[in-house]
């Protein structure tokens, strides 16, 4: 809401400094977004009268004007359209600065010598007007200082007005706001409305069909009105507002709407059948032509004003073509009414055609003010248009809304805003904003205000909200800070969140950077990952109303949003391509409307594990970083009932790829991309991820550590190197040392995997550090020895393993 | 006798003086260590000057043997210390100088430690976590997918409300149940309601988590989001309960020299309502382009708890009252750290994400 100080000070008076009123609204809950100055600088421009107009001799849109500034008569040159001999504008003279910072000077203007700059209302900074040159009204003299002929000079404040004060979508509602943190009361405009002729109900019948979403229709009849444009001060104070001014009798209807809050529409009259208005449900696929000349198909719920031969507007939003006001026009039926909110709000939003005055019926707009800013407007144009008005209004009332009684208990009040507010003071604050407030003493008993809201207030309806009534104007920043003072509240994370905390650190530690991806993704994905949907569902969570379908599918794995990160990095040339996430990914639950919501943890290693440095070579990605990623994540966790087991999964290579397990139970996968993937996805081929479920993890890092004694005698190692077939793994190969090596057996480590000329085709040698211990003696070399034998015939005997 | 009597006597034998002096002289010279074995075994060595000297005593006569061999027994062990004590000098020298041989270029880089990084909207949201745990709040989290109740209805937005509609909120395709009321959260506050549904106040909380509104993305708008609420449910919380929490809570998030400014508001679920601003620390509150010209910056929307929500989770409020409270990472991230556009948190752009 647009607000003009000049307008403003018309009901009530201003502080000084437009800063200092900002600061009390803002203080009172109606935020100031901006403070404009308009105007400014104005003594610099003078009047001109245009004497002469020439085209230019070599620009076609160009005319060469000779303009009397007074005391001399200067040439300029001048592109708009509408400039005619004999008018009077604004001019702009060499060495002045307009508002916007363009400093005006002698120009040559394709060969022609201007001398300055006649100017439209937008390069005045008065409004968005900048097809032609500001006309000014006669009765200036030529030379004069633009700033004594046009009072333009005004402060707009931009007022964020929210959804629950639709009273504040008036000057009179802004003026109370400021009454009442100033200690003054509104002074309403006063007008007399001269009536003349037979009543307006002789000319105007009005039926409300549908009074539930019509409370009230007031109309009035205003005859023998001239259309012209509106006097300046209108139109500023229309602008100031931004709102374009038209012609005086429209201009009317919306200075009122902009003063009183209550929306107005102007028919004329001779078009409105039999003068006769039927408030009624619009029929299925019933059209109609709004003023903006579109067609519109109405369905039942929308609510139209229509006259014996069908619809004459869309009620509350905007008026019909038919029946516009025109330069012809002479005979006014002035619409003042009450709709539903509701129902407006639906029909604007589904014609999707938001006007000024759809915003405010949809807000609510007060049902006991129709008729007055009826006989204001009808006022006005009788003013302005020279109408003549018909006695009394036409004022249809399907249902009256009363006023709202409520009861606001002072203790209660006080208790819930924590300050010590007494129940007169209370009562004083409501009264400021103009509702009855009656202290009633309780013997014994808790005081009480009895408060009687009007109904310009629709948001007041309960205690509540009168409580936050007094707080506001108590003012917020007088409460004093406390805290709660119980004694319930222990802050700390749950075991659960503090390990969660700690798998982000470990893997930052390792290298990784924490990724935040978007958890929609494109249906694409599902196609490049698992075209046969093995494993994803073939039904995944959609949505309904996505932004693009790049971003319509809730993503079922955090593979996608990952090995976006790595094409978006390299693409970029961005090295380091180590990305782990941890998020929520959404699969459909059968039976159940909300999908199951896993936290995962996802890792993703492309390209450079290592860069190369001076003093070792570069390592590239491959499934063993992965790997290595999840086996230091599982120590540092103190988790070991975990196991790889090799397996399958549609996006990922077939031989290099399995399934994590932890507790026996299938929590994600490990591996390197598909080939298929990474050309789709168009990542490295060596980009290897990992994804797993965090809840079974966590739970698993969360099992208690039994102690495990620390050896005090020392140990023996050996070492052991075996050639085995190819197809043989080192796994199968340590846990045959394991179970060879019995109880004395405490370390198993591989440190070696040879292939090559000194082993025969197809065989591979692994070396194994092995660590033997007693925990309640020095152990013999003969009897490690007579196990390492065992292990050697274990080997041999079961793998064909032989000694190296 | 004194070492310089016991010299001053070798001096004078014109054989054991000739061996000192030139031993002496031999041992000056010794540049290394090298050298000075060389010396040790030209006088104390086996074939050496000395010990054959030594040696060839018992053929003098008892006298001559008695003063010889105790003069050779004397230079004997000054040579050894001497030696002894050159060979310290000469070691020490030596090691300083293998050492210096060992100098590295100290410009050349350390051994790489791969370093990663936390989300910097992840660090922050740990940070304000942190903050409320230290005042009794405990951390809970609801679903991202929800349903119309918990995300509106039971937040007390009405039906027609413009936030339902589908130009500002994402619908899920509940497919086969017919069912319109599936959504993608709007704002961390659902989980208000089912905190409150399943546990029986006193109730001190906070939800991190995502939410998601069917916003464009720009600089300053992203359809994905994060959010903090917060929510305290106790008997006689008060309005100055709310200004003292957020006021501690915004100091210690944006600096103690901060000021905190609460303005009147609307919100749907909360009565009274606020807006929480924190001073501009780009111009100290004179007005900048980043504060509007306001000198301050919106960090937080906040309330007493609506009566009827109450109703709706079935607390009294007639018994408990309560305050709740929101902000938005990404706003607070691009406030505290001039990120300057909403799109980068989610780029996922290693240079933005090594900056933190
Ligand atoms: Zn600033």
């Amino acid at each position: 809401m647009r607000v003009s100080l000049e307008w403003l000070a018309e009901y009530v008076d201003l502080p000084a400094s437009a800063h200092d009123l900002a600061e009390m609204l803002n203080g009172s809950g109606t935020a100031v977004e901006a403070v404009e100055e308009i105007g400014e600088g104005f003594e610099a421009f003078v009047v001109g009268r245009v004497l002469e107009v020439k085209a230019h001799p070599s620009a076609d849109r160009l005319s060469l004007c000779r303009v009397d500034l007074g005391g001399e008569v200067a040439d300029i040159v001048c592109g708009a359209p509408n400039v005619r001999p004999g008018m009077l504008s604004p001019v702009a003279p060499p060495g002045s600065r307009l508002p916007d910072g363009t400093r005006i000077s002698e120009a040559t203007i394709r060969g022609v010598a201007s001398r300055g700059m006649l100017l439209s209302e937008k390069e005045l900074g008065i409004s968005e007007e900048a097809d032609g040159i500001m006309v000014l009204e006669e009765g200036a003299k030529a030379g004069a200082r633009l700033s004594d002929v046009l009072a333009a000079r005004d402060t707009v404040l931009d007022l964020e007005i929210t959804p629950n004060r639709p009273d504040c979508l008036s000057m009179l509602g802004i003026a109370r706001e400021v009454a009442a943190l100033t200690g003054q009361k509104v002074k309403s405009p006063e007008f007399a409305l001269r009536e003349e002729g037979a009543p307006a109900a002789d000319a105007v019948r009005v039926d409300i069909e549908d009074g539930d979403l019509c409370s009230r229709y007031a109309a009035r009849v205003i005859e023998e009105v001239g259309i012209h444009a509106s006097p300046w001060w209108m139109r500023r104070r229309l602008q100031a507002a931004g709102v374009r001014p038209i012609s005086n009798v429209v201009d009317v209807t919306n200075y009122v709407m902009l003063e009183t809050g209550q929306p107005l529409h102007a028919f004329d009259l001779d078009l409105v059948k039999d003068g006769h208005i039927i408030v009624r449900r619009a029929a299925n696929g019933e059209a109609m032509t709004t003023l903006d000349g579109v067609e519109r198909r109405l369905a039942r719920d929308d609510l139209l004003i229509c006259d014996p031969s069908g619809p004459v507007a869309l009620a509350g939003v905007m008026g019909g073509e038919h029946t516009e006001v025109s330069a012809s026009t002479t005979r006014i039926l002035l619409e003042s009414a009450h709709f539903d909110p509701a129902n407006i709000m639906r029909t604007a939003r589904l014609q999707e055609l938001p006007s000024e005055a759809s915003y405010r019926f949809e807000r609510g707009v007060d049902p006991g003010g129709c008729v007055r800013a009826a006989d204001r407007a009808a006022f006005l144009m009788q003013e302005l248009a020279g109408g003549t008005v018909r006695p009394g209004a036409v004022d249809a009332r399907a249902r009256i809304i009363e006023p709202v009684s409520l009861v606001l208990r002072v203790r209660r009040t006080a208790a819930i805003i924590g300050a010590d507010i007494g129940g007169e003071e209370m009562a004083s604050y409501l009264r400021s904003i103009e509702l009855e407030a009656e202290m009633v003493k309780e013997d014994g008993g808790e005081d009480t205000i009895r408060v009687t809201v009007p109904t310009f207030r629709p948001d007041l309806e309960r205690e509540i909200d009168l409580v936050e009534e007094v707080a506001r104007l108590y003012g917020y920043g007088r409460i004093a800070p406390t805290l709660p003072r119980s004694s319930h509240n222990i802050g700390s994370l749950t075991p659960q969140q503090g390990k969660r905390r700690e798998v982000a650190r470990i893997l930052a530690g390792m290298g990784l950077h924490e990724a935040i991806c978007h958890a929609f993704i494109s249906p694409r994905w599902l196609e490049i990952l698992d075209p046969d949907r093995q494993c994803l569902p073939s039904a995944p969570v959609i949505l309904r109303n996505p932004i693009s379908e790049e971003m319509s599918v809730m993503r079922p794995l955090l593979l996608p949003g990952l090995l976006e990160a790595v094409r978006y990095n390299l693409n970029r040339q961005v090295a380091g391509l180590l990305f782990f996430e941890m998020g929520r990914t959404f699969v459909p639950r059968a039976r159940e409307k909300l999908p199951e919501e896993a936290q995962k943890l996802g890792c993703a290693l492309a390209a450079r594990w290592l860069p190369k440095q001076w003093h070792r070579d570069a390592e590239d990605v491959d499934f063993f970083a992965a790997k290595g990623i999840l086996e230091r994540l599982m120590s540092s966790l103190r988790v070991t009932s975990w196991d790889l087991r090799r397996e399958g999964f549609p996006f990922l290579h077939p031989a290099q790829s399995c399934a994590v397990s932890i507790r026996d139970r299938d929590v994600g996968f490990l591996g390197l991309v598909h080939p298929r993937v990474a050309a789709a996805a168009d990542v490295p081929p060596n980009t290897a991820v990992l994804e797993i479920a965090l809840d079974p993890l966590i739970a698993a890092a969360l099992e208690p550590l039994p102690y495990e004694e620390i050896p005090r005698y020392p140990s023996i190692q050996m070492d052991l190197a075996v050639v085995v077939d190819g197809g043989v793994d080192a796994g199968e190969v340590e846990d045959v040392i394991w179970e060879a090596g019995g109880e004395l057996l405490r370390e198993v480590r591989l440190f070696d995997l040879y292939r090559g000329d000194q082993l025969g085709e197809g065989e591979k040698s692994l070396a194994f550090s092995l660590s033997f211990y007693a925990l309640d003696r020095t152990l013999r070399d003969d009897e490690v020895r007579s196990v390492y034998e065992g292990i050697i015939a274990k080997l041999a005997g079961g793998l064909g393993a032989r000694l190296r | 006798m004194a070492a310089k009597d016991f010299l001053d006597e070798i001096r004078a034998d014109p054989e054991l003086g000739g061996i000192y002096e030139e031993a002496r002289a031999a041992l000056e010279s010794a540049a290394d260590s090298e050298a000075l074995e060389g010396v040790r075994v030209a006088y104390l060595g086996r074939k050496g000057r000395l010990s054959v000297l030594l040696q060839g005593i018992k053929r003098l006569e008892p006298e001559e043997k008695r003063r010889v061999g105790r003069l050779g027994n004397l230079l004997k062990g000054w040579l050894e210390k001497a030696l002894a004590d050159k060979g310290g000098l000469l070691r020490i020298g030596e090691m300083e100088e293998a050492l210096r041989r060992e100098e590295v270029d100290i410009t050349l880089p350390g051994r790489a430690f791969p370093a990663g990084t936390r989300h910097l909207l992840s660090s922050i949201i740990e940070e304000i976590e942190d903050i409320f745990i230290g005042m009794g709040y405990r951390l809970v989290e609801g679903p991202e997918v929800e349903l119309d109740y918990y995300n509106f209805e039971a937040l007390n937005t009405p039906a027609w409300h413009p936030s339902k509609s589908l130009s500002d909120t994402f619908y899920v395709d509940v497919p086969g149940s017919g069912s319109d009321d599936v959504l993608l959260r709007t704002q961390t506050s659902p989980v208000q309601v089912r905190v409150m549904e399943a546990t029986p106040p006193p109730l001190y909380v906070i939800a991190p988590g995502k939410a998601y509104r069917r916003d464009v993305p720009d600089a300053t708008h992203s359809p994905m989001f994060h959010q903090v609420e917060g929510l305290a449910v106790d008997e006689g919380i008060t309005l100055g309960d709310l200004k003292g929490t957020l006021e501690h809570f915004t100091r210690r998030m944006f600096g103690e020299e901060r000021d905190v400014r609460f303005r009147p508001h609307f919100f749907p679920f909360t009565e009274p309502s606020a807006e929480v601003d924190v001073s501009c620390n780009i111009c100290g509150g004179s007005g900048c382009r980043v504060c509007k010209g306001t000198g301050w910056l919106e960090i937080l929307g906040a309330g007493m708890v609506d009566p009827n929500v109450f109703g709706y989770v079935g607390y009294d409020p007639e018994e408990v009252s309560g305050f709740a409270f929101g902000m938005g990472v990404e706003r607070i991230a691009l406030l505290k750290y001039g990120v300057p556009d909403i799109r980068y948190f989610f780029d996922n752009d290693l240079r933005l994400l090594r900056q933190y």
